[in-house]
């Protein structure tokens, strides 16, 4: 008996062996890149809570290729999706965003990368993208918020990610210190808050909204009763409520995301502290997007910020994007599912116009960004309906719209845009 | 190896094979897949992409070592994904600009500021921390048994995850980074040379390396006095402490070498993803690991490994790419991933009920399992039952001490 499992062992070893050597015979034909067709790589979670966001984000990008005739400049540009998220987890994965980051390299054909959905994720990503042999190769966020990504924020950052000394990495949409001082300032200017309790969910995104938040809230003379984390896996908040109720505030601000408990955290807000017209409830747009939460009753009255324009708002400005989410509705029956859907395009533009001016290779394309004035888009093609321009130096970009969000009669309803500086 | 007529001394049988697989592997992906043409090379970039078994080689790491503690010794170990952890933040500290105030650098992959280790000592150094907190968590364990000892162990193995994700704050000082972990870690230096992102192959070769270590240990551990005394114990903790086996140095043993082998697996994993985030630290990391125990063969290391690259395969590619392929082909949308959980719950109810012993069993618990109970023998007739084994019995009894013709 043991004599059969051992040759079992020796099969299965020799099989894992064959096939690992396999395949040669497959490989006859010689076919090279057709130089002609450029892939951009697109890095997204597509299962657990992000995917609904994550496929209407692919469906629009998707769309808006083939209204411009899937061509940029000389270019035929495609597609491919990567998923960096696993089931196991139901959300973005480490060891598969270090995976995606040896495939998009890996891929000839591919010459640049949309994404990722997770600044961790990107912080993975970015540094092995930078040291491409033939790159360093662009990739263009459409929805990593963390500052520390292209500017100074923890020490070491930007430049522990770009280990070649070259940028190589740019986003289209505004940083979380942005947001979190877009939210103390009209707390304090439009709301007029005293005092306010700031809650994180000790996430990337969460600590570093609710950071910029608390800077922000003492400039403007808010007084800053606490900034805490909530525990995710707690089944309910009732006694850190009744801590907070204890300091007597004027505002609540989750700085994290609604996946992490969200629901329960704000039931158990308004259970405690009351309803949100008597203490104010802000989030950041880690709360935007979900159903689930525009639903709630609880969540009624509360405010939103988002790092651009809303869906809503994209749509009354007319232009590209409203012409693009008129078509989508079309297609798919219903708005996309999460605003960043047409950051995502303008990203999407963004690498279209660098691989337009380039000579086809990825140094080129990147040059194209990190180079003489920039990437900018004008405002009749653009997709966020303004006309946009990546900084050469940061990657950063200029459109720095911040939308306040009022959730009322279970939707979220654009109350007013809210430039910083 | 299986058969006799090759007179190959015993043993050297297995260096000499797994150097084989291992160099076979090598030069596929170094020489052979390279020069392939296109369509070949997407396959194997879908299919088994380098980085797939790197990976795969982490997880084969971490459960050889749970293996020394569910496997021979017979402690059921629910949080092992701890070691796992810790050696993964050893790394992090170790390797690379967390501490920015502190300067120091010791043959380490990387200048600037924070720590700069040289990744082979951070390899010693973490496989040592791990075996301390393979004793410390072992401890108080030591007066539990079975069922209770099994609940300690799972709540180590939450607690530590937890203490690594809130420990941007410890009365001040910034340990861990909180939830945005340590990224990036250093480059492992060789000499002068530094692995990059994209020297996959010699990183396969360091990580096959350090599980051939692994299982060196394991396999020499398990002919000698204390893998004995583990048998023993896991057979009959009473029999084995009347025997005269001391039970708390035999049990701490077994977690401390189990634990220095996640230590490892963690530090390779860091370099690997190039940072350690804690919030892969879950609790089904530590049911993978025992899963990839138990189905290939509890206490076969060969079991194990297979049981360990099958599963790492399906998690991390296999599946995805599977459902991909059955898409694109059939034309449906099915989310193929998602039913990871059923497939793996399927294939352990189903091997629980016909091979319980797993894929590959160890000799000794395949008999045991096979072995009537003593009611049944009693019942019919006392002399069926089989001579009990002694060890391996196909093995060949003498090994010499020097343990020469290690690994790859």
């Amino acid at each position: 008996m043991f004599r059969a499992a051992k040759i079992f062992a020796t099969v299965a070893v020799a099989g894992l062996a064959a096939s690992a050597c396999g395949g040669s015979a497959s490989g006859g034909s010689d076919g090279g890149s057709s130089s002609g067709t450029m892939v951009i790589g697109i890095d997204l979670p597509l299962q657990g809570a992000s995917k609904d966001a994550s496929e209407s984000t692919v469906n629009a990008m998707k769309l808006y290729l083939d209204q411009v005739g899937g061509k940029a400049g000389k270019y035929k540009v495609k597609l491919k999706v990567y998923d960096d998220s696993t089931a196991a987890k139901g959300a973005w994965d480490d060891a598969t965003c270090a995976k995606n980051a040896q495939d998009h390299v890996a891929n000839t054909e591919e010459v640049a990368v949309m994404g990722t959905y997770n600044s961790g994720c990107a912080k993975i990503e970015v540094p092995v993208l930078n040291q491409d042999p033939k790159g360093p190769m662009l990739m263009v966020s459409h929805a990593n918020t963390n500052p520390g990504l292209t500017k100074s924020w923890d020490p070491g950052e930007p430049e522990k990610y770009f280990p070649s000394g070259k940028r190589n990495y740019a986003r289209v949409i505004a940083t979380d210190d942005y947001q979190g001082a877009a939210g103390a300032q009209f707390a304090a200017k439009d709301l007029g808050v005293k005092s306010c309790y700031v809650l994180n969910d000790n996430q990337t995104y969460g600590i570093g909204v609710a950071k910029a938040f608390v800077d922000e809230a003492k400039k403007q003379g808010i007084k800053v009763l606490g900034n805490q984390a909530w525990d995710l896996k707690q089944p309910n908040y009732t006694a850190l409520f009744t801590n907070i109720k204890a300091t007597n505030p004027d505002c609540v601000y989750l700085g994290g995301i609604f996946d992490n408990n969200g629901g329960q955290l704000v039931k158990d807000k308004v259970k405690v502290l009351g309803d949100n017209s008597k203490v104010k409830l802000i989030a950041p747009d880690g709360f935007s997007g979900y159903p689930d939460f525009d639903k709630l009753a609880q969540a009624q009255g509360s405010y939103l910020t988002f790092a651009g324009l809303t869906t809503t708002s994209l749509r009354e400005q007319g232009g590209v994007g409203a012409k693009l989410l008129d078509a989508y509705k079309k297609k798919y029956g219903a708005d996309p599912a999460t605003n960043y859907a047409l950051y995502a395009v303008e990203a999407l533009q963004v690498i279209m116009k660098a691989i337009e001016g380039s000579d086809g290779t990825r140094a080129s394309i990147r040059d194209q960004v990190f180079s003489g004035s920039g990437i900018s888009i004008p405002a009749d093609v653009s997709a966020v309906g303004k006309k946009l321009t990546i900084s050469p130096k940061t990657g950063d970009v200029d459109v720095l719209d911040i939308s306040v969000i009022n959730v009322k009669d279970n939707e979220e309803k654009f109350l007013k845009p809210w430039p910083v500086s | 190896m299986a058969s006799k007529s090759v007179s190959v001394p015993h043993r050297l049988r297995w260096p000499l094979g797994y150097t084989a697989v291992a160099v076979l592997v090598f030069l596929a992906y170094y020489y052979v897949i390279p020069n392939l043409g296109p369509d070949a090379q997407t396959f194997f970039r879908n299919w088994l992409p380098l980085t797939s078994v790197n990976e795969a080689l982490v997880w084969v790491i971490c459960a050889l070592g749970l293996n020394i503690v569910v496997g021979y010794a017979g402690l059921l170990d629910l949080g092992f994904v701890a070691f796992w952890a810790i050696g993964g933040y050893v790394a992090g500290w170790l390797m690379s600009g967390k501490f920015y105030d502190v300067n120091f650098n010791f043959l380490g992959g990387a200048s600037g500021p924070g720590i700069h280790i040289s990744f082979w000592l951070v390899l010693i150094v973490g496989g040592a921390f791990c075996a301390l907190w393979g004793v410390i968590i072992g401890a108080p364990t030591l007066r539990l048994k079975s069922d209770y000892l099994a609940l300690v162990t799972l709540g180590f193995g939450e607690i530590i995850p937890q203490v690594f994700l809130n420990g941007d704050n410890i009365g001040g000082f910034n340990l861990t980074n909180g939830a945005q972990g340590i990224t990036p870690v250093d480059p492992i230096a060789i000499g002068s040379t530094k692995l990059g992102p994209f020297d996959l192959v010699w990183k396969y070769l360091i990580f096959v390396g350090i599980a051939a270590l692994v299982v060196f240990i394991t396999l020499r551990l398990r002919e000698g006095r204390l893998g004995r005394a583990w048998l023993a114990i896991r057979e009959d903790e009473l029999a084995a402490s009347m025997m005269g086996v001391p039970l708390m140095r035999t049990k701490l043993a077994a977690y401390a070498v189990g634990a220095v082998a996640g230590g490892l697996g963690g530090v390779a994993f860091a370099t690997h993803v190039n940072g350690v985030l804690p919030d892969r630290f879950n609790f089904s990391i530590s049911i993978t690991l025992l899963a990839m125990v138990v189905l290939g063969g509890m206490g076969n290391v060969w079991g194990v490994i297979l049981g360990a690259l099958v599963l790492a395969w399906i998690n991390s590619t296999g599946l995805p790419q599977f459902g991909t392929s059955f898409n694109d082909q059939f034309g449906t949308n099915v989310n193929f991933p998602s039913y990871n959980f059923l497939l793996f719950g399927g294939i352990l109810v189903l091997m629980m009920l016909f091979r319980r012993e797993g894929i590959l069993p160890e000799s000794r618990t395949r008999l045991i399992l096979k072995e009537p109970s003593r009611t049944d023998m009693e019942s019919l007739h006392a002399d069926m039952e089989e001579a009990a084994p002694e060890l391996d019995e196909d093995l060949e009894p003498v090994i010499a001490a020097d343990g020469t013709g290690e690994k790859a």
